[in-house]
């Protein structure tokens, strides 16, 4: 399973890095996207995977590791606030530089 | 109250950014003024006082919610953090002096962005713990992106796109790192990390040290490392005068993580993991300098020329710690606060210079002059002096100290040419800019502007720290020599 | 003490005439000169001290790290500079009174005078290699303040830049090659450095040290190839030229040779440098002198020629020649300046400095033209004056040097040659200035300059006539005591005699003066043999050589940098590409000894859609708002594989995040286009692209697999056992989140807030253009808040505000929280705006959402602050359980109140972003100003 899921966070991130190099900004906010979703699940697992740990004590014995997880819920929040931003920033440059690519209009 | 100390750079900035948030701070440009004011005054003087304590104690930490070490978060308070923090508030009480020129009105939530930005400053100096150190980066970068585009306009919306979304590309590997240090290492605090580094089971080396190499490409982003330093030049050159005085510490927050994390962390001691970040630095910091050099010569505007000035004083820096020795530090460090200085003070002047020429605004070329000549040539001649590093100002110290560091022969020869050439690319390009801008003029001023009382007066606090600096620098032998970072 | 008084007391004297210039010239020349005076007292007091051999030092501590120490010495060397430096100096104040005009700002150029004089003072008195340097430096600058004094002047404003880029990349070099000499002997102290001749000599590093050694004396003392700097510095008020261009500044560099002869001579190298550099100097300046029209140029190449010639007499194997060094530089001084300032009240007197123009002068100013005369015969070597004495000396040792081994007789040839073309143009100055004719439209009737501008030059002539007469009784001891410091040994013999009866050097006097006499003679065939060439203007190569290197370095710069983020972000990825993967090279196997889980179906079905969704999201990113539907499928697997693997919490956060994102994301492709043609870059760039990509998944995930095959050994068991007992809930993630990293927490709201400002930044004064209809030419519905939405979604409030409420509440001890719980909230109102448009949502919640983070903010930071009532750090946290009738036992703790601030910012920072997002397109959407 943990192959998989290497491959799954590899393929994401590969992804991820594709649109992040794409001139139009609406790709690249997309890509950044796809990128923290790679990087969450890979500080998710930092921790290592466990199934049916608990995630509240005394629900099993087994227990996935919890500080990872808290790193990757600031993450997720820090990662929405700086995609809102990056997003709206896009709309602010189309706005005021006419075009929606990230180094002006190159066409 | 004098325990919690250590906390008191964030968390009065935090406290004051919230309460310009609400009445009765809250639209009333006088007293959001009198608060920053206050509250910069506060932070200068806890800055002096955790300085004190920094000398003559141990370094102090504090446990957040009283959990111990490696478990809760600590701010660490030595003599590396202390200085900085003084930096910090020196440069942003001068900043804010500046601002009320009328600056922070040119668009919404000014003063309480700028103090979740020294919020963010101030935490990353003072955490000694790694995850946290990415959030204050955040903290900082976000106020960082809102500031850069106070005042609106084209070009400013341009620097902001590849600004931000390149530093959004660099968050990412931060926390790729931070995964993989976390994974390896069992830990987030910097000083049990640095503890544990020596003792790694040997198939995790390997990794731990992609971990700390792609945290060098994060700070290395940050300082202006080659070949990750092009956002910077525009970036700086295009945002707010104010905005551009400020960032001239953000590259430093860069080098200062890259003290506490690849200078102690990943250190001497640190038994395969030793240095791993030298091999890559040595070549890198040369290239920035000369990076740094050709965009200087190439500079067409003084904005750009300081911009550039900060891409070079990065590139020493960066030497100052592939040289890795705690005299290096101690050249550094010197370094570090004269240049943050002096380019804050550049692009203040800079600033002043812009709205009085018109048109030609700060461009290299010939144009009507500024209306108080005697005053801005003043202020550019003392800047230009103490960036260049020619004496009577602390330009020189650090120049000699960084030649002295690199003093060992094989060192030298990569160290001292591009240091020294960079001085005479700085001459030449500085006189080029003060003959321009105030001696070729044509006829005569068509606007009153006049530099606001305050900018002149945050302008000469900043200046009359290289004097200070090179007249008292002696006395900075105890706290430069870092022994332990 | 007195030692410090001597720079310090003109350093004080550089303020004197900036306060004093409004009591009129004459006060402001006075007082200026006053504390200048005082110190050439000083120094004269000292001057049997000094010919008695003591030491006088005087020395304080400054920057020890660096070795800098404020450390001052006066032996015979500094002592005549001092001597020269303040005499001249004083006697230039006097000239400078009458030669500046009523136009010019008096108490600056006093001031930056006095300013130099201090920096020479201060060279010529160190006792420590950095403070040397710290003088040296501070000489440059005031002699660009100098030369720019005129800054209207295009030509002053360039030759100022010129002398400052010269002299200032001599300066570095002179910087690298005093620290290696620093760093050699292990000491800055200058007289421990002239203790350690054998060390240097030896070292490794003493060809380097040599060449920048070199290079900052000759750029200073305008040796060849460096001299160009000089005649243009000539652009200065001819006071400065008298003082710094001829008589101290470009000294300055014959200075650094003299004082390190002891330790950096008396090698090969030294040798051969020095006086092929010098003898180059010295023909070249001479001959050029020749030709020149201006007499300031004349001048001007006139004292690169014999700064040449003092530089040859050093590069001489011969302690004789450095003694005859010295005594030139004495001479020198003393007639040049009084040249120049002949020169100067020539040009101020009759409006001209060009000698086509200016004829026949006798007839007009004949008590100037015969101190003139005398200063230049000096100048031409004619016996009786004080020039003729040294250049004997020189013409002997040039006789005795073996310096260039079998080839050493060239040297007395070339001497002698330069001695023709000295005496040559000095008579052209003679000649043509005072006789040959009548002037030619000057632009004044020239007359006789003030009594007082005279005296200056009536010194100095004195003097010249003085030593050429006397030399051993007036100049003997100053020589004996200059020349020991600088051999830094007994003298050897030698006498100070006028006559030597017929020798050698006397014939090659007669030699170079009949041939100088000729030469002059003959000047109309040498003008035109010179005519051929074209005359190249150091000033406009200069200007042209500091263009093409900032055309270059543009060209370079715009290869590196071509503004373009792309280049940026491909940089960054591939260098973390690089750091990334190259320790992976020496790893032998990604796979690690912990045992790993059994694969089954669902996770394979659920790992298969993630691929291709991802897969899909890339291809289809130009149609946007397919991209976007595919992406949040990517994102939902992610939030089940949270659930799956045991982290309800992040779960349940990254599903919430999910619709917000989404909205976001739905909000803004309204404005903009929806899509995009499908080449986004060229086939070439598309591939590279791809590849760069798929090797940086290949290294994370290789990184991912090899972490998740590893045994961890962690901090987390702590968390475990104290989450009960310490923090107060049951669930670790939250106890984490708001306890024992609830710092972490704090930032992160933070950050959430800040974005929301910075977006209602962003959004200030947006002008967007808004499309009337969709990308496929649909217009939007005219019912913007359907009736079935807002009833739906009016009823759904109340419910969503219960589950918000509930899933706050467990939080501790379930999953659940403040984070999530106020994004539930936000969205619920967002969807009221939805339905309902902003002009209904204003009438019912109208609040400034701004407020609504600062309250939130301000709730988790208070809720933190509490501890410090119990002297505890910031964020302790406390916890009790209390029970009530009816509701039964329950938990208060400090922590839900931190929770309660993360809520409220949360949903103050969506609700400011998303709304005003919203509100774009209304009359409520924000303004700049921030009202």
């Amino acid at each position: 399973m943990e192959t998989i899921y290497a491959i799954c966070v590899g393929i994401i991130t590969a992804g991820g890095v594709f649109l992040v190099l794409r001139a139009y900004t609406f790709a690249v906010v997309l890509g950044l996207t796809l990128l923290s979703y790679a990087v969450n699940l890979f500080l998710f697992a930092s921790g290592r995977l466990v199934i049916n740990g608990a995630a509240i004590l005394g629900e099993s014995d087994v227990y996935a590791d919890p500080l990872p997880q808290a790193l990757v819920l600031t993450a997720i929040v820090i990662g929405f606030a700086m995609t809102a931003f990056a997003l709206i920033l896009a709309l602010r440059a189309r706005a005021d530089l006419g075009n929606d690519q990230v180094d002006g209009d190159k066409d | 109250m004098l325990q919690h100390l250590i906390f008191f750079p964030v968390l009065l900035p935090l406290l004051a950014g919230i309460f310009l948030l609400l009445p009765p701070l809250h639209g009333h440009v006088k007293r959001q003024r009198v608060a920053v004011l206050v509250v910069n005054i506060l932070l200068l003087v806890s800055a002096v006082l955790l300085l004190q304590q920094s000398i003559h104690h141990e370094p102090q930490m504090y446990m957040m919610g009283d959990w111990q070490a490696p478990f809760g978060i600590a701010l660490v308070n030595d003599k590396l953090a202390a200085i900085m923090l003084l930096l910090s508030a020196v440069l942003g009480f001068a900043v804010h002096l500046y601002v009320f020129g009328g600056d922070d009105q040119r668009g919404p939530f000014f003063h309480p962005l700028f103090m979740f930005q020294l919020m963010g400053i101030n935490g990353a100096f003072l955490t000694g713990d790694a995850f946290n150190l990415f959030v204050f980066f955040e903290i900082l970068l976000i106020a960082s992106y809102s500031l850069l585009i106070h005042g609106g306009g084209k070009q400013r919306t341009q620097a902001a796109v590849h600004y931000v979304l390149l530093n959004l590309v660099g968050s990412v590997f931060f926390l790729f790192g931070l995964g993989i240090i976390y994974a390896t290492f069992g830990t987030l605090n910097m000083a049990d990390m640095a503890y544990k580094a020596a003792h790694l089971n040997a198939d995790d080396i390997a990794l731990a040290k992609a971990g700390g190499l792609l945290l060098l490409v994060v700070f290395g982003l940050k300082a202006a490392l080659l070949p990750l330093h092009f956002w910077l030049p525009r970036t700086y050159a295009h945002t707010s005068t104010p905005v551009a005085a400020l960032f001239a510490i953000m590259t430093k927050v860069g080098i200062y993580s890259l003290w506490r994390m690849h200078t102690a962390v990943f250190g001497d001691h640190a038994g395969e993991l030793a240095n791993i970040a030298v091999f890559w630095l040595w070549p890198l910091a040369v290239a920035t300098l000369i990076a740094g050099i050709i965009a200087l010569l190439a500079s067409q505007t003084l904005k750009m020329l300081a911009a550039n000035l900060v891409v070079i004083s990065a590139g020493s820096l960066l030497l100052t710690v592939a040289l890795n020795s705690p005299q290096a530090t101690a050249a550094g460090l010197y370094y570090l606060i004269h240049s943050t200085l002096m380019s804050a003070a550049l692009f203040l002047i800079a600033g002043m210079v812009q709205e009085q020429r018109g048109q030609a605004q700060d461009r290299f070329v010939r144009s009507r002059p500024v209306n108080q000549p005697a005053l801005l040539g003043g202020f550019f001649f003392v800047a230009a002096l103490a960036l260049i590093g020619m004496p009577p100002l602390s330009g020189f110290v650090g120049k000699i100290l960084l030649l002295q560091a690199a003093g060992d022969a094989a060192d030298a020869v990569w160290v001292w040419p591009p240091v020294l050439i960079s001085g005479l690319a700085a001459i030449i390009i500085f006189s080029r800019a003060g003959t321009t801008l105030f001696w070729r003029v044509q006829g005569a001023s068509q606007n009153q502007v006049l530099a606001h009382p305050l900018q002149i007066a945050a302008t000469v606090l900043l200046l009359l720290m290289s004097p200070a600096l090179v007249i008292w620098g002696g006395g900075s032998d105890r706290f430069l020599f870092v022994s332990r970072l | 003490m007195n030692l410090f008084w001597i720079p310090l007391l003109p350093l004080l004297g550089t303020l004197v005439p900036l306060l004093s210039y409004r009591f009129g010239r004459t006060a402001t020349a006075a007082l200026t000169a006053l504390l200048p005076a005082i110190s050439l007292l000083l120094v004269v007091l000292a001057i049997p001290a000094v010919f008695a051999g003591e030491a006088l030092t005087w020395q304080m501590q400054w920057i020890p790290q660096i070795g800098l120490n404020l450390a001052f010495h006066l032996d015979g060397l500094g002592l005549l500079f001092s001597l020269l430096i303040l005499g001249i100096g004083l006697l230039v104040i006097l000239y400078a009174r009458y030669y500046l005009s009523d136009n010019d700002d008096m108490g600056r150029f006093y001031s930056y005078l006095i300013l130099f004089m201090t920096a020479m003072l201060g060279v010529v008195l160190s006792n420590n290699l950095l403070q040397l340097w710290f003088f040296w430096e501070l000489t440059s600058i005031s002699s660009f303040l100098l030369i720019s004094f005129w800054s209207h002047k295009t030509d002053a404003r360039k030759g100022a830049r010129m002398a400052l880029t010269i002299t200032g990349a001599g300066g570095l070099a002179l910087l690298g090659a005093l620290i290696l000499i620093g760093q050699t002997v292990g000491s800055y102290d200058l007289r421990t450095v002239l203790a350690s001749g054998d060390v240097l000599r030896e070292s490794a590093v003493y060809p380097v040290i040599i060449i920048l050694f070199l290079l900052g004396a000759f750029t200073k003392s305008a040796q060849f190839p460096f001299h160009f700097w000089l005649p243009h510095a000539m652009a200065a008020p001819t006071p400065v030229s008298a003082y710094l261009h001829s008589a101290t500044m470009v000294k300055a560099g014959v200075f650094l040779l003299a004082r390190f002869y002891p330790v950096l001579a008396d090698t090969e190298l030294w040798f051969v440098i020095v006086s092929m550099v010098g003898l180059a100097t010295l023909l070249l300046g001479a001959y050029t002198a020749l030709f020149k029209h201006d007499l300031k140029g004349l001048l001007a190449y006139s004292t690169i020629s014999h700064l040449g010639l003092i530089t040859l007499l050093f590069g001489l194997d011969t302690e004789l020649a450095a003694i005859a060094a010295v005594f030139h530089i004495i001479n020198h001084a003393v007639f040049k300046a009084s040249l120049f300032m002949a020169a100067g009240i020539i040009d101020h007197e009759s409006g001209s400095r060009d000698m086509r123009q200016l004829n026949g002068l006798w007839k007009y100013m004949p008590y100037t033209a015969t101190l003139a005369m005398v200063a230049a015969a000096s100048m031409a070597g004619v016996p009786l004056l004080n020039g003729f004495l040294s250049k004997e000396m020189l013409f002997a040792e040039t006789l005795h040097q073996k310096t260039l081994g079998s080839l050493s007789w060239l040297i007395p040839l070339l001497a002698t040659i330069g001695g023709a073309l000295a005496v040559a143009y000095s008579l052209r100055f003679i000649h043509d200035v005072f006789f040959n004719g009548e002037p030619i439209n000057l632009p004044r009737t020239p007359h006789e300059p003030p009594r007082y501008m005279r005296v200056p030059v009536e010194i100095l002539v004195v003097l010249c006539l003085l030593v050429g007469v006397f030399p051993g009784f007036s100049v003997g001891e100053l020589l004996n005591a200059a020349a020991s410091a600088v051999l830094y040994k007994p003298l050897p013999d030698f006498s100070l005699a006028v006559w030597h009866g017929f020798n050698g050097p006397l014939l090659m006097s007669l030699l170079a003066v009949a041939g100088g006499i000729t030469l002059y003679f003959n000047r109309r065939h040498l003008f035109a043999f010179q005519g051929q060439f074209v005359e190249l203007d150091a000033k406009i190569e200069f200007e042209k050589c500091i263009q093409w290197m900032t055309a270059k370095a543009t060209v370079i710069h715009r290869w590196l940098d071509n503004a373009s983020l792309q280049r940026y972000v491909l940089l960054l990825v591939v260098f973390a590409l690089v750091v990334a993967g190259w320790p992976l090279l020496q790893l032998e196997g990604a796979s690690g000894s912990r045992p790993q889980l059994p694969v089954n179906a669902v996770f394979l079905v659920a790992a298969g859609i993630l691929i291709i969704g991802t897969l899909a999201t890339v291809m289809f990113s130009h149609l946007r708002l397919l991209a976007l539907i595919l992406i949040s499928i990517v994102g939902l697997i992610v939030a089940i594989a949270f659930a799956y693997f045991s982290a309800p919490d992040l779960a349940l956060t990254q599903l919430s995040v999910e619709v917000a994102t989404i909205i976001l994301f739905l909000l803004s492709l309204y404005f903009l286009p929806q899509k995009t043609s499908l080449r986004d870059g060229s086939p070439r760039r598309i591939v590279r692209d791809l590849s760069i990509a798929s090797l940086v998944g290949a290294v994370i995930g290789t990184l991912c697999y090899a972490m998740l095959t590893r045994p961890l050994n962690s901090i987390s068991e702590f968390f475990i056992v104290n989450s009960k007992t310490g923090g107060g809930g049951t669930n670790v993630v939250n106890v984490i989140l708001v306890d024992f990293r609830g710092f972490d927490t704090l930032g992160e709201i933070t950050v959430l807030a800040i974005a929301g400002l910075g977006i209602y930044k962003l959004l200030a004064g947006m002008r967007l253009y808004v499309p009337a209809a969709d990308s496929d030419g649909r217009p939007w519905a005219k019912d913007k808040n359907p009736m079935m939405l807002a009833l739906v979604s009016q009823s759904l409030l109340p419910l969503a505000l219960l589950v918000s409420a509930y899933i706050f509440l467990r939080g501790h001890n379930m999953p659940g929280g403040g984070f999530i719980a106020g994004l539930i909230t936000a969205i619920a109102l967002i969807q009221q705006y939805i339905a309902h448009g902003v002009a209904w949502m204003k009438v019912r919640l109208n609040f400034p959402y701004h407020g609504l983070i600062a309250v939130g903010l301000l709730l988790a930071t208070f809720s933190g602050l509490g501890s410090w009532l119990f002297e505890r750090p910031f964020l302790t946290t406390w916890f009790d359980y209390f029970s009530l009738p009816w509701i039964g036992k329950f938990e208060l703790a400090s922590a839900m109140v931190f929770d309660l601030g993360v809520y409220f910012t949360v949903i103050g920072a969506t609700l400011l972003i998303l709304a005003n997002l919203g509100q774009l397109t209304t009359s409520e959407r924000p303004l700049p100003g921030g009202k």
